[in-house]
């Protein structure tokens, strides 16, 4: 009886579920046969076919159907499996790679860049993609790809613009900012669009949060990683030590030019004068250096009180290696320490100036090399600075007063 | 009532489970197995229910015998040989992922 007044209403059934979202024959037979035993059930309790039927179609969402479809159709579509499972495996390998790299890096040792850049290669140029296709195919209805895209395109930036600072290639500074343009303009505004319209729906989108948070992280860690705040003190309060003392040299060296020019030393006083002419040059030239890490941050003809909490990593480079003026300086501090190894033939006093000058050597480099002075913020180079420049006052000191002696 | 969460992973074992103790099942039959034997704790709807038989099916786990109810086909799954044994090594890791949980979340007092 039952039986017969469902078959009598088959090719209705099958058509509303054809029109609630079914076209897989194989999966309108389960679910036919589902439906007609859940209805079955109802009309076991005494009820009457009609309000059996429509009560089993309600509690079918709208979307109910075509999402188990197209699961069921994902989960057939062996192209597409393989293609997930081959972007975990993708995913995971190049983020093992770059971790790697990040190792190496950390340990100063060779292949670092190479690691990192091949492994954020490929995580931009080949897992990215993978995902975000394989993610948008798996989304149960068709939505817009501009999300999808937007997304890639910024995460892909900023994995590139991180790069780019890692290894601190030319454009590393476009990059970045474009890519935090990128985020501001596009993802932000088009993720709280998304987010509202969704709202109330379904749960926000857990992995474009987790996106977003990764980018934000980004941006952070390729920020200018400020040194803390007591440590710019320390070099400040050192710097301005270092300035003092220079000034308290020369005020010596001054008397000691006064010495030399009476008639005793005569003989000497054209290679004091030199001494003394050259190391002038030097500390014009580190005082060039400062005033243009200064005049960088925006304030020429500041002292270095004022400037000292600007932060800017960038001074040390525009002012000491982009103009070539850190090298013209050590190159010339180079012939100054020579000059004084030759004229001065005294073991302790010839030690003496070597500690001083020891910034012209290679513990210059190892310190403060090209590497240092990029990675430092303008309160580091800065103390460098008067460091170098308390060592050529001192060393002029020494030189010139053992010539006097002698 | 158990979390869907929870029961993500394992439905695909219950789903083997049950064929193998019941021989040849149809889709609804299962969701009322899955539903008496759990007490009500466990519903498993048919959204979650037919993506997986297909795919145990096209994966060669579980076979159809096809039967005319009326006008309309019901299709009985059964495991295949290979799922038999799969079944088993699936029910097997399951009471070992539980064993494991176990010992995790309620550790013996020293």
């Amino acid at each position: 009886m039952i039986a017969a007044v469902i078959d009598d209403n088959y090719d209705r059934i099958r058509s509303d579920l054809v029109r609630l979202g079914l076209t897989y024959d194989r999966l309108i037979d389960d679910m036919l046969d589902h439906v007609c035993c859940m209805v079955e059930e109802y009309m076991d309790q005494g009820r009457d076919f009609e309000s059996s039927y429509n009560q089993v179609i309600d509690s079918i969402g709208e979307k109910t159907l075509p999402e188990i479809q197209h699961q069921t159709l994902l989960n057939l579509d062996k192209k597409f499996q393989r293609m997930k499972n081959f972007t975990y495996v993708f995913g995971l390998t190049s983020a093992i790679i770059t971790i790697i790299g990040s190792l190496f890096k950390r340990m100063h040792w060779p292949g670092a860049g190479i690691l990192i850049t091949v492994g954020m290669m490929l995580i931009v140029f080949v897992f990215l993609p993978l995902y975000f296709i394989t993610n948008h195919r798996a989304q149960p209805e068709r939505k817009n790809p501009v999300y999808a895209i937007v997304g890639y395109l910024t995460i892909a930036l900023l994995l590139v613009a991180a790069v780019f600072k890692i290894m601190h290639w030319p454009g590393a500074g476009y990059l970045v900012y474009s890519s935090i343009g990128f985020i501001l303009i596009g993802f932000i505004p088009l993720y709280v669009v998304n987010a509202f319209q969704r709202s109330g729906k379904e749960k926000a989108n857990l992995p474009y949060i987790v996106m977003l948070l990764v980018g934000i992280a980004c941006v952070m860690l390729m920020g200018n990683v400020n040194m803390s705040k007591d440590l710019l003190d320390v070099y400040m309060e050192e710097a301005l030590a270092n300035e003092l003392r220079v000034e308290e040299v020369q005020e010596r060296t001054a008397r000691l030019l006064e010495v030399a020019q009476d008639s005793a030393h005569a003989n000497q006083l054209a290679t004091i004068a030199q001494i003394h002419d050259q190391a002038r040059d030097l500390q014009v030239m580190v005082n060039d250096m400062q005033e243009g890490m200064i005049a960088f941050v925006g304030q020429p003809g500041a002292s270095i009180n004022e400037v000292h909490p600007l932060d800017n990593k960038n001074a040390g480079r525009e002012a000491i290696l982009d103009n070539g003026a850190g090298s013209a300086f050590i190159r010339e501090a180079k012939q100054f320490a020579s000059m004084l190894d030759e004229l001065v033939k005294d073991e302790v006093a010839n030690n003496q100036i070597e500690d001083h000058l020891e910034f012209a050597s290679l513990v210059w480099d190892f310190e403060h090399g090209w590497d240092g002075v990029r990675e430092s913020p303008l309160m580091k180079n800065y103390f460098k600075n008067t460091d170098a420049s308390k060592g050529i006052a001192l060393a002029e000191y020494v030189a010139i007063s053992y010539l006097l002696h002698h | 009532m158990i979390a869907n969460d929870l029961l993500k992973g394992t439905l695909r074992t219950i789903v083997l489970k049950l064929l193998a103790d019941n021989g040849r099942m149809y889709g609804y039959e299962i969701t009322k197995k899955v539903e008496e034997l759990s007490t009500g704790k466990i519903k498993l709807t048919f959204g979650a229910l037919y993506p997986v038989l297909h795919k145990l099916e096209a994966d060669g786990h579980i076979a159809t015998e096809t039967e005319y109810i009326g006008k309309r086909i019901r299709k009985y799954y059964t495991l295949t040989d290979t799922g038999r044994s799969w079944t088993e090594q699936k029910v097997d890791e399951f009471f070992d992922f539980v064993n494991t949980l176990t010992y995790v979340l309620k550790p013996t007092p020293a």
